[in-house]
């Protein structure tokens, strides 16, 4: 943090948190599939990426406390609803298995886009672990990309369904390419390249060509967003999770666990 | 005659200490028993993950929830590994996946006694990875002898990974055992639940036929009994070491014999749940993995479906060059 | 496809299992006109200075093959520890108890004894 203005490390956190909360709640929620999935195979490949999903907010909470944020395993279980930013759409509960291959699906394409932006950034510490999570993530891309195309292809039913997930989880779209007040940031930290519209428009772009590609319904145009999580507007579901989350920890908050 | 030629030979390989590959002539009783053996090791570790799989939202730190996630995608990975091989041994009777994991829901193949047990606290996690992984870790390790070689090179790598939950479950015990006066009662309380199980786990000290059978094959090499005095010599002293006690008054060693003496568990009720699925939690598990494998298998035709209609796309291409 | 006459057989890669206990590791490949000329000639062609306990021939064109990047092949990513028994220290705290910690390897040991 030494090379860093006040007010650079203040615009750097207030990037970071969302990008790590959402990671988080993505590998919270796929946690939930374990043992679920339609086949064993699949289960282990859905288990690994929640892993990574963890480990990717792990590496972030800790470039945060790096900052000045307390510890990480305090950020994750010491924090009410209203002090998580992560986007609407990832913290509702699962979908049936085609919306969750939906949201992965266009999360990924989001995430690809977004890790491209930070790259750009002159803080080592966050390229260098970008340029590690990239590694797994493009397998995530990879995986969610054969398994949306081949519900697209596959049989009437598993196209209807993708179809529905895909409506389901584009009413929650709407705050997903938002950063709240750490838009104003993004010039001085040389992160201009994730900013609201120019993520949207390479977005827009990517699905738009895949839609056309596997003749699925023309994509309305993203929302205006309901609730604003990187506001730390959430749902109540956002609420029940960290409810669940941390009904051991609060026994003993600072106990050996 | 030829039969009895062709089954004196594979006795005689057994008895050398050889091993048997799924290609080679193997008589239907050792088929059978595989298969009925593999079967439900491997259905035991698919349902062994649903008590766990419960506690991966609630892990109290990152590291426990990272942990607790890999070891229960490591046991969904132990029951792939196995029921492919159970799915190799079936391949005579025209039986794949699909048959193999109906047959859990139907209740023609059944799953460990300790899966069907609840698991209220997360200190049943943490007793779960330490005494069932410790208990399943013994048998797994007799069965790196087991006379069928695709059994054994599978329990190789299992009892690799193995290894890693061994780590994970002492380290919540541990962490347990260090803690406040609430995690110390929680830990006695699952110790409390998860004894009797245990002892049940290894079978009874009269085997049964087809565990006899086993034995002759060298499916299998040690005895129930031998089992359970080796969990109970390994597991006792450690137990007590935490400051715990073990909920049965007739715990003793032998100084002449060095055998344990432990109290019989309840052999009619653990055998009737996992002979009925019974159990406190027995019916919410198969109705998850229900929802995975029956309500999901929409999902698995449309993937296969996709793969027909990409491949097609491919020779269309082919043959139009 | 077409079907022609042609002198040219196909490939088969060819897999050995050194021991019982071993998986089949690929070795190299060769020309046959047929799977079990392929077995045949595997024995000449890889194996005249040693032993297998066993000889996979697979028709080069049935094998798949993960191209070299990110997406497809395990690369070392984020901190794994949390999954490898190296990264915990279990002996410490059961030493604090008065008590030995175990490895698999004295469990697996002690069992097959």
């Amino acid at each position: 943090m030494d090379n860093l203005l006040q007010g650079a490390a203040h615009g750097l956190m207030a990037v970071i948190k969302p990008i790590a909360d959402d990671e988080w709640i993505l590998g919270h929620r796929g946690s939930e599939w374990l043992a679920l999935a339609p086949d064993l195979e699949g289960d282990m490949a859905l288990s690994s990426i929640s892993q990574d999903n963890l480990g990717h907010a792990q590496f972030y909470y800790e470039l945060l406390h790096s900052l000045g944020l307390p510890s990480a395993d305090e950020q994750v279980y010491l924090r009410t609803a209203a002090e998580w930013t992560n986007a609407h759409l990832l913290e509702v509960p699962n979908h049936d298995w085609a919306g969750t291959i939906a949201l992965r699906y266009l999360y990924q394409v989001f995430d690809d886009i977004r890790h491209q932006g930070l790259l750009a950034s002159p803080y080592q510490p966050l390229t260098d672990g970008v340029r590690k999570i990239r590694r797994e993530a493009q397998y995530h891309l990879q995986h969610f990309q054969t398994g949306f195309e081949m519900l697209a292809i596959g049989t009437d039913e598993s196209r209807q369904r993708l179809i529905e997930g895909v409506n389901q989880v584009w009413e929650m779209l709407g705050d997903l390419f938002s950063w709240g007040p750490a838009e104003a940031f993004l010039p001085d930290l040389g992160l201009q390249g994730v900013s609201e519209k120019v993520v949207k428009t390479a977005w827009m772009d990517r699905i738009e060509a895949q839609f056309r590609h596997l003749g699925l319904p023309e994509p309305a145009a993203i929302p205006q967003p309901a609730l604003n999580g990187r506001l730390g507007q959430h749902s109540e579901a956002l609420a029940d999770l960290l409810d669940e989350m941390t009904e051991v920890r609060r026994i003993g908050l600072s106990a050996p666990w | 005659m030829e039969d009895t030629g062709r089954m004196a030979a594979f006795m005689a390989r057994i008895e050398s200490g050889e091993k048997i590959e799924a290609t080679d002539w193997m008589p239907e009783e050792y088929r059978n028993l595989l298969i009925k053996q593999i079967h439900m090791h491997g259905i035991s570790e698919i349902m062994g993950a649903y008590p766990e799989k419960e506690w991966v939202p609630k892990a109290p730190t990152i590291r426990r929830k990272l942990a607790l996630n890999a070891k229960v995608q490591d046991e969904i990975g132990h029951g792939q590994m196995l029921l492919r091989l159970a799915e190799d041994l079936s391949r005579p009777y025209g039986r794949g996946r699909e048959e193999l994991m109906d047959d859990v829901l139907d209740g023609r193949i059944k799953f460990h006694n300790v899966f069907h047990m609840e698991a209220p606290t997360w200190a049943d996690a943490g007793v779960i990875g330490f005494l069932v992984d410790g208990g399943a870790i013994i048998t797994q390790a007799m069965l790196l002898d087991s006379s069928y070689a695709p059994y054994a090179r599978m329990l190789k790598r299992i009892v690799a990974e193995e290894s890693f939950h061994m780590q994970h479950g002492e380290a919540v015990v541990l962490a347990l055992a260090e803690g406040n006066q609430a995690q110390r009662e929680m830990l006695q309380g699952a110790i409390n639940r998860w004894w009797a199980p245990m002892m049940f786990f290894f079978g009874p000290t009269q085997m049964g036929k087809s565990a006899e059978a086993m034995m002759g094959y060298r499916i299998r090499t040690k005895t129930n009994e031998e089992l359970r005095q080796k969990f109970i010599n390994r597991y006792v002293p450690r137990i007590r070491a935490l400051g715990m006690t073990i909920p049965d008054a007739e715990l003793r060693l032998d100084p002449a014999t060095q055998e344990w003496h432990y109290s019989q568990p309840d052999w009619e009720l653990y055998n009737a749940m996992v002979r009925n699925n019974t159990g406190p939690r027995s019916q919410a598990r198969l109705a998850l993995r229900r929802q995975a494998h029956v309500d999901q298998r929409w999902v698995r035709e449309a993937m296969n479906a996709a793969a027909q209609r990409i491949a097609n796309q491919g020779s269309e291409r082919q043959s139009a060059m | 496809m077409h079907e022609s006459q042609t002198a040219e057989f196909p490939v088969f890669e060819v897999f050995v299992q050194k021991e019982s206990l071993g998986f089949h590791i690929n070795v190299g490949s060769l020309r046959a006109a047929s799977p079990e000329l392929a077995l045949q000639l595997a024995r000449e062609i890889f194996f005249r200075r040693e032993t297998a306990y066993n000889v996979w021939v697979v028709p080069q064109d049935c094998i798949f093959s993960s191209p070299h990047d990110e997406a497809h092949l395990p690369v070392e990513g984020m901190d794994k520890r949390y999954r490898l028994p190296g990264g915990y220290d279990n002996a410490t705290h059961w030493k604090r108890f008065k008590a030995k910690a175990m490895t698999i390897e004295e469990v697996a040991k002690d069992i097959r004894s």
